[in-house]
């Protein structure tokens, strides 16, 4: 009798908790409603609420929001992989090795302010229309960030722990696989919490530049057709689908490396 | 010393300085290289790969006819205007919601919800908003800017060591000198840092904006040139936009090192941006 009390208490404090924290949100949608139903914007301009969520509903049942949001993610990590995969190379080998980092530093150091989104016109011309180009330009955007990431946690690797490894006759390729890449893996895993919205942001953009399917093209065909609360749906599921996508990766970084518990909840 | 030693910290730059530099330039000076015998040698076709020297003639041709410098001030304009708005009510917001409780409790989810929305989602709905132009190019670019800053300037605050506030309070300084002269100060460095990731953005949203519908701007150029097969001025174009972003990501590292010359970081790793 008193567990279950307990427990019911608990569950009133957490949706008191939970209300407190989306209050703002839904104060946000509550002016909007008031603002649309009272017909103070033009429908064209801002559809209630209500028809968003109705529109959400028929355009799931007709299938235009999950496959494209699948076609949008599997660009936008397909390239993060990509950009991982050859970022963690290239930043290990520029800390451990001196010529690595002459030829790669001031590359990095140019390529990294660029605004890779400009290059949008020639990656069409080198990759085509369709996933591809929009795959090596998330991943050619998202390398730079990976490569500072690498770089930073290679570098902060405890010079003892080198000096007892090499004390210990470990070889440089072991060294590199052992030692530095597994004590720099926090500095990755932030590298790719960090860049994980920006390969979002690129695959959308692309996809909202160039067409070819996916969240992004839908929503700028919705533009062009003046449906506006379908516009709102396709920037509704995008502002979800990044926040969901930064609490998975949060979780999954206190899951794989718990011993990390400030940054984990900073 | 051996030789090779020596050569290679001559190339390091450790004895001359300006050898340093030199040093620094030869890997983008062999890609451009590359990049010219490749062409040349017919190894990439010229159709898809115009030459360095074709690049820079078209680059030449394009600022001599006025078409890149007027579509690169515009862009310009929209990129630093955007994130000097953005930055400045960045910081307003994000020091109000670090010194007052009940505008963090209200803010703090709308900003964390979204954060993680790409804003140039929203650039469909400011063409319906307010037309193609100025106004939808640059709220996109403000919205942008506006949350990195909001971020850092919240947490720098917050990061200010309690005793900095209380020898302050036993000076008697009141709230809002507190705010601008105290707290200000000293979340500086983290508040540059959000400014610097506004800066990665502010061009970059720019350009997809200019992209998606503009009538002027070095995206819609550069699209154009890419659309009319004119790919030597489109990597022209793209070369000038890369350089100009370099500059000044390069300008604001300066300021940032200015502002902060009293700081220990400016002084124990000034070599580093």
């Amino acid at each position: 009798m008193d567990k279950a009390a307990s427990i019911a208490r608990r569950g009133i404090s957490a949706l008191g908790g939970a209300l407190t924290y989306s209050y703002p949100l839904l104060l946000v949608l509550a002016v909007w409603e008031v603002i649309a139903q009272a017909g103070l914007v033009r429908p064209l301009f801002l559809p209630t609420v209500t028809q968003v969520f109705e529109q959400f509903w028929t355009l799931l049942l007709e299938g235009e929001i999950v496959a494209p949001l699948l076609m949008s993610l599997y660009r936008a990590f397909a390239g993060l992989a990509l950009s991982v995969a050859v970022g963690v190379v290239i930043g290990l080998l520029m800390a451990r090795s001196r010529f690595a980092n002459w030829a790669f530093d001031p590359l990095v150091s140019f390529g990294f302010p660029a605004p890779k989104i400009a290059f949008v016109p020639i990656f069409i011309l080198w990759f085509g229309i369709d996933s591809l180009s929009k795959i090596l330009l998330v991943a050619f955007t998202c390398v730079f960030p990976m490569i500072v990431a690498t770089h930073h946690g290679a570098m902060a690797v405890s010079r003892t722990i080198i000096w007892s490894a090499e004390a210990m006759g470990t070889s440089e390729r072991q060294m590199l696989s052992r030692v530095i890449f597994p004590s720099s893996l926090p500095y990755i895993f932030a590298g790719i919490r960090v860049t994980l919205p920006v390969a979002l942001i690129i695959a959308f953009t692309t996809e909202m530049i160039a067409g070819g399917g996916g969240v992004g093209a839908l929503l700028m065909f919705a533009q062009r057709f003046f449906q506006t609360p379908t516009v709102f749906v396709y920037i509704l599921v995008m502002l979800t689908t990044g926040f969901i996508l930064d609490r998975l990766v949060l979780r999954l970084e206190a899951w794989l490396m718990p011993w990390l518990d400030e940054q984990a909840t900073s | 010393m051996s030789v090779t030693e020596r050569i290679g910290r001559l190339a390091m730059g450790a004895e001359y300085p300006w050898l340093r530099s030199v040093s620094q330039m030869m890997p983008i000076v062999a890609v451009v290289l590359v990049w010219q015998l490749a062409v040349d040698l017919g190894l990439v076709d010229r159709n898809f790969l115009p030459s360095f020297t074709d690049t820079i003639r078209a680059l030449w041709d394009i600022t001599r006819n006025g078409e890149l410098t007027i579509n690169l001030l515009v862009s310009t304009y929209r990129a630093v205007g955007g994130l000097l708005i953005g930055s400045l009510l960045g910081v307003m917001i994000g020091m109000a919601m670090a010194t007052s409780k009940r505008a963090d409790q209200f803010l703090g989810p709308l900003v964390a919800t979204t954060y993680s929305l790409p804003k140039s989602s929203l650039v469909p709905l400011f063409i319906l908003w307010f037309g193609i132009g100025d106004v939808m190019n640059m709220l996109t670019v403000v919205l942008a800017c506006l949350l990195p800053v909001i971020v850092s300037t919240y947490h720098g605050v917050r990061a200010v060591p309690p005793v900095m506030l209380w020898s302050a309070q036993a000076m008697n300084t009141g709230p809002s000198s507190m705010r601008w002269r105290i707290l200000l100060p000293a979340a500086m460095p983290s508040i540059l840092t959000g400014v610097r990731i506004a800066l990665g953005f502010c061009f970059v949203l720019t350009i997809s904006a200019e992209m998606i519908a503009a009538k002027v701007g070095i995206g819609k150029l550069i699209f154009f040139y890419g659309e009319s097969g004119a790919y030597a001025h489109m990597f022209g174009g793209l070369l000038a936009v890369v350089v100009v972003a370099y500059v000044l990501d390069r300008l604001l590292i300066a300021f940032m090192h200015y502002l902060l010359r009293w700081h220990d970081s400016i002084s124990a790793s000034s070599a580093h941006g």
